[in-house]
């Protein structure tokens, strides 16, 4: 069972990813993107990790994609400047061979090991307990990191008149 | 049986297709769009990775996999909201969003 779920769900993650990538729309691939993390949200699940699964879909899906649509909106291309992917052979060659040796490299992790079972691993409690003691510090420089990006995104789209 | 390497040749894969369309889109937002991919793939990577850990018994269960993707997902998310105000600018400034057409630092 949950094989069959992790076949269907990465089957999913990766047409939908491919598709993103070459739709020559880019609403539509917006849209793919969705579905893409949608299925991702499915692979944590799988992993034990419902916290993730759900901040994936609110955050990623939810409020990164629909900034994406906004500015895809606002941007609005002509119908005649949409384009697809740019093949070119140089470049699918470096990528064929990036993911040859990832792929290599991975067999090398010795023999398959298993996934342990526990349920606790993805429990908001637990993820809390470690984010709030260990990772404390980088907790708040996260905090400040996204305060210079509110600040930069103001300071950026400001126009030239109210300086 | 799905091991940690079937986990991580997804995770290879989906990078791999981020990476290909950073390289092949001339559209400023598809590269940054695939660049979000290739951040999805190394947090599913981490995940995985995390729930795989092997832990001595009575250990505490470690979470470090997942409490680090939280700080990707918040990192890319500012990341995303800078580089869409620069494609907007662009826009506004050069009336294009196609990379081939800012090649004002090139050398």
């Amino acid at each position: 069972m949950e094989a069959l779920v992790f076949w269907i769900a990465a089957a999913a993650m990766v047409a939908f990813t491919l598709l993103t990538i070459s739709s020559r729309n880019p609403v539509y691939s917006a849209c793919f993107m969705i579905l893409s993390f949608a299925a991702t949200a499915a692979l944590f699940v799988l992993l034990d990790a419902y916290l993730i699964a759900a901040v994936e879909v609110l955050v990623y899906a939810g409020a990164i994609m629909v900034l994406f649509l906004f500015v895809i909106m606002l941007v609005n291309l002509r119908e005649s400047e949409h384009e697809g992917l740019r093949l070119n052979p140089l470049m699918v060659l470096a990528a064929g061979t990036f993911l040859a040796l990832m792929t290599r490299a991975v067999q090398d992790l010795g023999p398959a090991v298993g996934p342990q079972p526990n349920a606790l691993q993805g429990s908001p409690g637990l993820l809390a307990d470690t984010l709030f003691t260990r990772y404390v510090v980088p907790f708040e420089a996260v905090s400040l990191l996204l305060l210079a990006a509110i600040l930069g995104t103001v300071v950026l789209s400001r126009r030239k008149e109210d300086a | 049986m799905i091991t940690l390497q079937h986990w991580l040749v997804l995770s290879g894969m989906v990078f791999t297709l981020g990476l290909c369309g950073v390289m092949m889109r001339r559209n400023v937002i598809l590269v940054l769009m695939s660049i979000e991919i290739m951040l999805n793939a190394a947090n599913l990577a981490l995940v995985a990775f995390n729930k795989h850990l092997v832990v001595a018994p009575g250990a505490p269960v470690p979470a470090d996999g997942q409490v680090l993707v939280f700080f990707t997902i918040a990192v890319a998310a500012a990341e995303v909201a800078v580089a869409l105000v620069i494609a907007m600018l662009l826009f506004r400034r050069l009336d294009t969003v196609n990379v081939d057409d800012v090649a004002n630092l090139r050398w």
